[in-house]
């Protein structure tokens, strides 16, 4: 079997078309960023989230009912993996100053359950922390055991042997955990994943990983300058540009239209952009090496005849080999997990948009050049 | 056939280090079984003893079987080591980044901290929690635009600005180093198996803790507080007097081999059982001697050195502990007295850390809070390491009476429960300066200071950042993971096969070993494998028959040509040669970038990816090469659909 076997279209005769489709995609993409924006996960953004594996299928409108009124303003909910699963976010580093009353009434009566009538003093609290004094270090001691068997994150001031100070941190996670365990006590859950982000992280992240775009692109800017030509080498790059803008056009305009399909910035999907970047030049190197090839061939062939023919030439090729890598990751989005699906489906629809690029954009984009400058390029 | 002897040799040595590499994981994975296998039976057991026993209980003992029976034989141990190692987001556990909080460092350094400094302490801790520059600088800008000398706060009122900012930094530096030397030490005694501690750009650690099942327990480890301690070593006599005891009791109980309710005694049987090949070749009489004096057997005493300072094998700890541990054994060690061992191996034999075990005064003489400083220099004297240590009035008050009283003897400072240091006491010290000497290099006396320091001087550090993987979440990506590898060589594979036939399933054949020399590099780099590396897999499945796509295509337009079948695939390897290089390089480099940019789980596709191109390249290039040379060699009748 062999698809596209003895090709023979002009495609460069109609790339307007071309510019058409892709300066049109280009706008849907920029409109839905600037009407939309992105939608950053943690590893940005920074919070506290929380995936829990309920024992029974949980309503996930009630779950939202129970959060809404302890004190964090809007909890992002959504459900994780299957009807069992819920992931809660939010943006607070700290728990607010309002509902901290609140949780030291709560951590009064954890004490009462766990030592009964035991004599203790709050001797400070901090946003993230309240300590305790006791009467005596063996009290304290014990008050360490006992609270971290209760579950809370329990330490002594000092390792002294006359320490008589405890600190019990109360984190948000801590404070989500204890009121969805005493509104759902019929539904006990366990914890899949804890991730907690500080602000600055996030922020040092989002430069590193524009940074990392950024040197990719710079990277094969120069290495293809230096095995083809520089305009060929900027062609491809500018390509790449247009494949990592629409993909992102699409992340904005796809978010929480497609139930189960997550599409948040987070690490991952950095990873996947920057695999995009390296891939999808892939097939943009295939025409241009064909280019390259036919230019040594035949010196006096018109310019436009030698793309048209090495596109052709390279069709059946460029169409398979990213129909094996769209097969593959194709796999990957369908079985590949939760965790996974938002970088299977920047690959996905990446490579999809790559292959597209490669054959109708790159080379036009020399073309063009090629024409408006009136220079000859050779190898 | 001659030419391409090199290459099929070349081929199948690469097959055989693969497969080398592999097989620590193949075994380590039996291990595993049989490990899980008897654990689940002695808790098992445990319960049926005892059901009143809490889930923390049962935690701690699964955690200690588990780790006596790694301990026991070596071969495990090595195993484990050499194996390809899975992420925190697949076995689960929790990766948290602490930064040292120098604000509170500062104010704990100042002197007289007044309000107006406490003002400006707040200001700086608000900029710093906003930008990446050092909490030093910024207070010493905020001072400055105030008007005041730092040299009110700290150093003393001759030093100018600079020389004092070069020395705040110096003590920061030093308290994320302390940091991460108080965390590796507990980390280290709590039993966590293969922790990760790393430091990261100026004050930040990140600890990678695989496993762990009790998260409010493992962030208790991770505090900066730590109890130093100064107790004094107990007289030989009494020392070996004790381990007698110990070990005619141990012996005793050895005879009466029906007693298997101690865990001691349960792990060393599991512990023979699979070792019994190595072991059955060893001289009877040391086995005769372990059976009569098995205490002494693993803590070896050394007549020579006049102490009864004992050496124990980095993997007999746990045995000793246990044995320690037992009610029959606690009962004959006399209340007073308690042993700990020392902090880092002191030899190497045979590639085993040799352990220092002392016995030690139950009751500290002085604890650490009463240090001032410490620093390690060479003594221009002797030439010789040494750590000068200052202590404040109270300290140096009962310094010079525990020294005066206790000269030729030996105190050791002990951190968290371990031996850094047991000097000699040579005269009374007065006066709260101390000298202690006899380390073998500086590098062991900053280590000594560093931990001098550690009680009185905590490294207050903040958790910026934690993530915790339940092992459940980490079981299911394990699944889903394997089975899209699978699921995707497979559809990859049919596919391959259907559009080129026979030249197709050499595709596919060269692909089995694309897989092969991945994971066999994953082993021999010690790389970790996580979800977003077995991604990574699945996608150069995808990537790797681009290459044999490249290739066929190239033979297909030769074959057309009209050429003879042989030499329109020797053109085919040659001219598709150019495209394969120059699109994967590309792949390459942003391969490279990721793994400089990324961490953890994204490193780990990174590594994967890079390995995954490399190795594709090799199958397609000269795998898939040879396969054709060969058949056309044969005759063998190549199709290409």
């Amino acid at each position: 079997m062999q698809i596209f076997h003895n090709l023979n279209i002009d495609w460069l005769g109609k790339r307007k078309i071309f510019y058409v489709v892709s300066i049109s995609l280009f706008l849907i993409g920029l409109i839905s960023v600037i009407v939309r924006g992105f939608h950053y996960g943690i590893d940005f953004k920074g919070g506290t989230e929380i995936v829990m594996q309920f024992q029974k299928p949980v309503n996930i409108s009630q779950v939202r009912k129970y959060v809404e009124n302890i004190g964090l303003g809007t909890v992002e909910l959504k459900t994780f993996g299957s009807e069992t699963g819920v992931l809660l976010r939010t943006e607070l580093q700290n728990i607010p100053r309002n509902i901290f009353p609140k949780i030291l009434t709560n951590m009064d009566q954890v004490i009462q359950t766990v030592a009964p009538g035991v004599p203790y003093k709050i001797t400070d609290s901090t946003a993230s922390s309240v300590t305790y004094s006791f009467a005596n270090p063996d009290t304290a001691n014990e008050m360490v055991e006992k609270l971290s068997e209760a579950g809370y994150q329990t330490g002594k001031v000092s390792e002294e042997p006359s320490n008589t100070q405890v600190v019990v941190n109360v984190s948000i996670a801590e404070w989500i955990k204890d009121n969805l365990r005493q509104k759902m006590p019929d539904n006990s859950f366990k914890i899949l994943k804890e991730d907690h982000v500080g602000p600055k992280v996030g922020n040092e992240l989002k430069t590193q990983a524009l940074l990392a775009v950024f040197i990719s692109l710079l990277g094969i800017l120069i290495y293809l300058a230096f095995r083809f030509k520089f305009i060929f080498s900027a062609g491809a790059v500018l390509a790449l540009f247009h494949d990592t803008l629409i993909t992102l056009g699409l992340y904005a305009a796809l978010y929480g239209v497609i139930p189960g399909l997550n599409l948040e910035i987070d690490l991952t999907v950095v990873g996947a952009f920057l695999t995009l970047i390296g891939y999808s030049v892939n097939d943009t190197v295939i025409v241009f090496d064909r280019i390259r090839e036919n230019m040594k061939i035949h010196k006096n062939m018109p310019l436009k005849e030698e793309i048209n023919m090495s596109i052709n030439r390279t069709m059946s090729r460029t169409i398979l080999t990213a129909g094996t890598v769209l097969l593959a990751v194709f796999v990957l989005l369908i079985f590949g997990g939760e965790v996974l699906r938002a970088f299977s489906f920047t690959l996905f629809f990446g490579t999809i948009i790559g292959t597209y690029s490669s054959i109708f954009v790159a080379s036009a984009l020399v073309y063009e050049y090629a024409e408006r400058t009136k220079k000859k390029i050779e190898f | 056939m001659k030419e391409l002897r090199f290459r099929i040799i070349l081929i199948l040595l690469a097959i055989g280090i693969s497969l080398y590499l592999l097989y620590p994981t193949y075994q380590a994975y039996q291990f595993q079984k049989n490990i899980d296998r008897t654990v689940a039976n002695r808790i098992e057991q445990i319960k049926k003893e005892d059901p009143q026993i809490t889930k923390l209980q049962i935690d701690n003992k699964t955690r200690a079987i588990e780790d006596s029976i790694k301990s026991s034989d070596p071969s495990i141990g090595q195993a484990f080591q050499k194996r390809i190692k899975l992420g925190l987001d697949l076995q689960g556990g929790m990766r948290v980044v602490l930064e040292v909080n120098t604000g509170k460092l500062l104010e704990k350094i100042a002197k007289s901290p007044d309000d107006n400094f406490k003002q400006v302490m707040a200001q700086a801790e608000k900029e710093a929690s906003l930008s990446d520059e050092s909490v030093v600088d910024i207070m010493a800008r905020i001072m400055k635009s105030k008007g005041i000398r730092l040299s009110r706060y700290f150093g003393n009122i001759r030093e100018d600005d600079a020389q004092i900012i070069s020395d705040l930094k110096k003590d920061a530096d030093d308290a994320v180093t302390r940091a991460i030397e108080i965390i590796r030490n507990r980390v280290d005694q709590y039993g966590v198996s293969e922790p990760s501690i790393q430091r990261q750009g100026t004050r930040r650690i990140i600890v990678e803790l695989p496993g762990v099942a009790r998260e409010e327990e493992a962030k208790q480890l991770l505090q900066g507080t730590a109890l130093l301690e100064f107790s004094l070593v107990k007289d030989p006599e009494f020392t070996i007097s004790v381990m007698k005891k110990i070990d005619d009791v141990l012996a005793g109980n050895d005879s009466t081999s029906s007693d298997t309710t101690t865990a001691g005694k349960a792990e060393t049987k599991v512990a023979k059982n699979e070792t019994k090949k190595d072991t059955a070749n060893q001289k009877m009489t040391a086995e005769e001697f372990a059976k009569k004096h098995p205490f002494f057997s693993v803590a070896i005493l050394n007549q020579k050195s006049g102490t009864a300072d004992a050496y124990v094998k980095a993997d007999d700890r746990d045995k000793i502990k246990a044995w320690l541990d037992r009610p029959d054994v606690q009962k004959i060690i006399p209340d007073n007295c308690q042993f700990v061992f020392s902090a880092k191996p002191f030899g190497y034999q045979n590639g085993q850390a040799f352990y220092t075990m002392y016995c030690v005064d139950k009751n500290p003489q002085l604890t650490g809070g009463v240090i001032t400083n410490a620093t390690a220099t060479i003594s221009p004297e002797s030439s010789s390491p040494v750590v000068n240590m200052e202590m404040n009035s109270d300290g140096a008050a009962e310094w010079a009476r525990i020294t005066g009283a206790n000269i030729d003897k030996r105190i050791a400072i002990i951190l968290d429960g371990v031996v850094y240091s047991a000097p000699v006491v040579r005269t009374k010290i007065t006066g709260g300066r101390s000298e202690i000497s006899g380390m073998s290099d500086l590098k062991e006396a900053q280590l000594l200071a560093i931990v001098l320091k550690a009680g009185a001087l905590p490294a207050p550090v903040d958790i910026i950042e934690e993530r915790t993987v339940g092992p459940s979440l980490g079981q299911d990506s394990i699944t889903d993971g394997f089975r899209s590898t699978i699921i995707g060589f497979v559809v990859i594979s049919f596919f391959m096969i259907f559009y080129y036939h026979r030249a197709g399933s050499i595709a596919a054949a060269s692909l089995v070993f694309t897989i092969l020399f991945i994971f066999g590099a994953l082993a021999g780099f010690g790389a970790t494998l996580t979800l977003p590396g077995i991604a990574g897999i699945i996608l150069t499945i995808g990537m790797a028959v681009d290459a044999n796509v490249l290739i066929y295509e190239r033979i297909r337009e030769e074959l057309a040509t009209g050429k003879t079948i042989k030499s329109s695939i020797d053109n085919g390897f040659s001219k598709a040669n150019s495209a394969i290089v120059d699109s994967n390089i590309t792949t390459i480099i942003t391969g490279v970038i990721l793994y400089q940019f990324g961490t953890g789980p994204i490193q780990g596709f990174a590594l994967t990816l890079i390995i995954g191109i490399i190795a594709s390249m090799f199958s397609a290039l000269v795998i898939a090469r040879v396969i054709f040379e060969y058949m056309v060699a044969k005759g063998i009748k190549i199709t290409l659909g």
